[in-house]
């Protein structure tokens, strides 16, 4: 089945706060370009957050052109704009590793940026089109802060999202070559301009700030009134949680035998677990994280990036401050995520292999890592049921004990003897001896090849659980930090740590065959016609709402819970991607049924779920047909 | 989403062609060359960086040199291709209805989206809201895009008057609370949606900028007639076998080998030949609200 998800849609420019409990989620999330200073700014906090401070990646974000902001010029060009010391307040708060003196300077400067933004709209009112342009990139600074007021002085919110509408609209319009120009209104503008200048003045750029023990620019009226305050969790500019595209295919054990998912009810919820980012605790579950983020479709999401906690795409520091403070191992250490095809096959589980079974390493994501309650054995049970029927890749050029077939390449057959050819510099061992071929291309074991060096002088924990090769063509970079872009580049590594002294044909071969056993027939899912992305979600979500037969007998409550908030939550969102957008209201109308059956369950009337239940049958099989 | 992004190109975040120096358009008169004027788009680098790779298509497609810079809105585009500096440009329609009128440049090619070179604008509410028809939103606040934009204003406007709500020509204060141009869609949608609106006037796909969880809080209550889907258009007096050539090229995007190229120019999902009827309705309105004689 699918998976996805999400992309935490960061802070849009008059968002406002969005349900607090629901995660937010979307398989289709692009990320609205940022001002630079404002993109620099929010990364600036965010990473003022993190335990230990990245105060290296602070100083990027200030001085380097930021890859989510519309343009490539560094914050500190607007920043140093501005009159006054704001520039060398921010530097020199970021050479003392000074965290309060950051927030001040920098919240002073990012406001000021934004005035001044305004000040120049207004004495440009004669030039309608010019105004128009620094309105709206004041309103780009604004979605510095704007996400955070709109939470915790919501009645301020609507004041200043107000005051903008009103400033876009009295700017006026220069028409087209003179037709539909309209003139400037200009008390409304400077009205308008007044109401957030002033708010702005008083809550960004105070005489004295609040000591702030974190860093979201709450305004300062709230952060000095020390009452507690809910702010959704939020990510910095350029984070992206979407799926890849194109999407990995899924083999699952079951399908492959044609057994329907729907006559598995453990793998089925497992599945849905898989996917749902309620099993995990805040700030995961708001971000909308889940197993699938990281572990889409089984393989490794190779986009997914969080600044400050992924040290590249598709890498994660899972035991950090961000995710679960309590767990934080205080080491910057962002690995590679590894793909989880054939998960039964590859224990032990980690990077080097310290979990052997694969419920307690389940477990400890959830708990440890993510921050969530501890799970039932229910739930332990389902989603290792469901993982163990993830699968390898079929590869035509491999048979089952793991030799090359005709298929194969001859510079790739000449690779093989290569990968079984011991070396005197490997201790005699070949790259067979651990990547066994019969065995699925591993051993099992942790190895200290020389990939990372010790800790500590005398430390011997560079050692790595050898990872399988099947499907690794798909899964760059390499290692378990991801510093090896290429198989080749694999090869070249060995050759060279080893002093193998390969030929360049034979490192060409050996690369070839790499290449080969790592390929795969289909790697990735189809979509042609009605065969959409949609459609493989309503088709994926019914079948975890399948459970429910399972769950009612029971009178499941807890479990019901769960599986209903996560698929109808799901289904509403994902029809942003349909196709079908007629049909988008059904969609709606379905998800609706379910969070009735949920309704119900949480007031005990059983009787009313059984009814919203059978409402939502009918419903799902007389709008199947539409559904993509 | 081409409907979005061609209106993003001027009205949603215009602001960010902050430090995106437009590239100047040279005197056409003198070249041997094909310009193209690009509208700003809400990510000006890669803009140009789609400027670049579609235009040495073209290029080598026309058998001329082609280059593209990006003006500052529509209006600068439509001067642009009156002053010669251009000779092909990409619009909305109301923007072509009017530079059709005032320097005689033509429509040659129309976006196709969804299957249609026809789109709608919807009055769009929050499903929470006890608005259930027009007539609700008397006295309310409405959001608009943007006053010259025919998916964003006019259409939306003109579903109120063909209710009866509301005389064409008429100041729609005279109907509503409070009217509101708020740069874009996305604004218009956004605005709507956090309550700070009752309504939002919009294109029928401006709901897909909102987040997929914001998006099941939103419902459209009334849809306008077609509109014209956005078009290519070009100067008036642009040699009319280079004229046939480019759009003979652009038709080309349309086959599969060509598509993965349609990106780069605002993502439509192909073009066909412009049909100057099409645009009849659009004049209409435009007169009606006082756009045109």
């Amino acid at each position: 089945m699918a998976r996805r998800r999400l992309l935490a849609w960061i802070g849009l420019a008059l968002a406002v706060a969005l349900s607090q409990n629901a995660p937010a989620r979307a398989d289709i999330g692009v990320e609205t370009p940022w001002h630079p200073a404002a993109a620099a700014y929010r990364s600036m906090m965010f990473l003022g957050d993190l335990k230990p401070v990245v105060w290296d990646q602070i100083g990027t974000a200030y001085e380097s052109p930021h890859p989510a902001a519309a343009v490539s010029r560094p914050a500190k060009i607007y920043f140093e704009s501005l009159k006054g010391s704001a520039a060398d307040a921010i530097v020199k708060a970021i050479a003392a590793k000074n965290r309060q003196a950051l927030y001040e300077a920098a919240t002073r400067a990012t406001s000021q940026l934004t005035r001044q933004a305004l000040a120049e709209a207004a004495d440009s009112l004669t030039m309608p089109g010019k105004a128009h342009q620094k309105v709206m990139e004041a309103q780009t600074l604004y979605r510095s802060f704007g996400e955070f007021i709109d939470q915790t002085d919501p009645e301020a919110g609507k004041r200043l999202g107000r005051a903008w509408l009103e400033l876009t609209s009295s700017v006026g319009s220069q028409g087209v070559l003179g037709t539909g120009a309209v003139a400037p209104e200009l008390e409304v503008f400077a009205a308008a301009r007044k109401v957030i200048e002033d708010y702005l003045a008083a809550n960004y750029e105070p005489e004295r700030f609040t000591a702030r023990e974190r860093l979201t620019p709450l305004p300062e009226s709230v952060a000095a009134a020390q009452a507690e305050v809910k702010v959704r969790p939020w990510l910095p500019p350029g984070s992206n949680l979407n799926n890849q595209d194109p999407l990995p295919k899924l083999v699952l054990n079951f399908e492959e035998r044609e057994i329907k998912e729907t006559d598995l009810p453990l793998v089925a919820y497992g599945d849905m677990l898989f996917d749902s980012p309620l099993i995990f605790g805040e700030p995961a579950r708001s971000l909308g994280l889940a197993c699938s983020s990281c572990h889409n479709r089984s393989d490794v999401n190779q986009t997914f990036f969080i600044p400050g906690i992924s040290h590249q795409k598709g890498a994660i520091d899972t035991r950090g401050s961000f995710f679960n403070p309590l767990f934080n191992d205080h080491r910057r250490g962002s690995l590679d995520i590894p793909s989880l095809r054939g998960l039964r096959f590859t224990a032990p589980y980690g990077r080097d292999g310290r979990f052997g079974s694969l419920r307690d390493f389940t477990r400890n994501v959830i708990v440890s890592e993510f921050a969530g309650n501890e799970p039932t054995p229910f739930m332990l049970d389902a989603l290792v049921a469901y993982m163990i029927e993830f699968d390898f890749l079929p590869n035509d050029k491999l048979d089952k004990r793991g030799e090359l077939t005709e298929k194969a390449s001859a510079s790739a057959v000449r690779g093989a003897k290569l990968f079984r050819k011991p070396f005197p510099q490997m201790d005699g061992k070949a790259c067979a001896t651990c990547h066994i071929p019969s065995a699925n291309f591993l051993d099992r074991k942790a190895h200290d090849i020389g990939s990372a060096r010790p800790s500590y002088e005398g430390g011997r924990d560079g050692a790595f659980d050898t990872p399988t090769l099947l499907g690794a063509k798909f899964t760059a970079p390499y290692f378990h930090d991801g510093s090896m872009p290429t198989l080749a580049s694999v090869v070249d590594w060995f050759n060279d740590r080893y002093k193998l002294k390969l030929r360049k044909t034979e490192l060409a071969d050996l690369t070839a065959y790499l290449e080969t056993i790592g390929d795969a027939n289909e790697p990735y899912q189809k979509f042609e016609g009605k065969k959409t992305k949609f459609r493989l979600d309503w088709e994926e979500l019914t079948t975890f709402a399948s459970t429910f037969e399972t769950l009612l007998p029971k009178r499941d409550a807890k479990h019901a819970d769960l599986m209903l908030e996560t698929v109808a939550t799901d289904l509403a969102a994902d029809a942003s991607g349909m196709a079908n957008t007629a049909a988008k209201p059904k969609v709606y109308e379905v998800a609706g049924l379910l969070s009735d059956v949920r309704k119900a369950i949480v007031a005990d009337d059983w009787a009313a779920a059984e009814k919203s239940w059978a409402r939502f049958k009918e419903f799902q099989a007389k709008y199947d047909e539409e559904m993509y | 989403m081409t409907r979005l992004t061609i209106d993003r190109r001027a009205l949603v975040l215009a602001g960010l062609a902050i430090a995106a120096a437009p590239l100047a358009p040279a005197l056409a008169q003198k070249r041997k060359e094909l310009v193209l004027a690009f509208i700003p788009q809400e990510n000006p680098e890669k803009l140009q960086g789609d400027i670049k790779v579609i235009s040495a298509w073209l290029a080598k497609e026309i058998g001329v040199p082609v280059r593209g810079f990006v003006g500052s809105d529509h209006a600068a585009a439509v001067e642009a291709l009156r002053n010669n500096d251009a000779d092909i440009s990409f619009m909305g329609a109301l923007p072509y209805v009017i530079a059709n009128a005032q320097t005689g440049a033509v429509a040659v090619l129309a976006e196709v989206y969804r299957g249609s070179p026809a789109y709608t604008g919807r009055i769009f509410v929050r499903r929470d809201s006890a608005i259930a028809q027009l007539a609700d939103l008397r006295g309310k606040a409405i959001a608009f895009a943007d006053p010259i934009s025919e998916s964003g204003y006019l259409y939306p406007l003109d579903i109120f008057v063909e209710s009866g709500l509301l005389q064409r020509g008429e100041d729609p204060k005279r109907f509503f609370g409070k009217v509101y141009f708020a740069g874009g869609y996305q604004q218009a949608m956004q605005a709507m949606q956090a309550g700070l609106v009752d309504a939002a006037g919009v294109s029928q796909y401006a709901d897909l900028l909102l987040t997929p969880d914001q998006q099941p809080q939103v419902k459209w209550i009334a849809e306008s007639k077609p509109i014209p889907s956005h078009v290519v258009i070009a100067r008036k007096d642009l040699d009319p076998a280079l004229k046939a050539k480019f759009v003979a090229a652009m038709l080309k995007l349309n086959e599969p080998q060509n598509v993965a190229l349609l990106k780069h120019v605002y993502s439509p999902d192909g073009y066909v030949a412009a049909d100057p009827k099409s645009f009849d309705g659009v004049r209409e309105l435009a007169k009606a609200y006082g756009l045109m004689n």
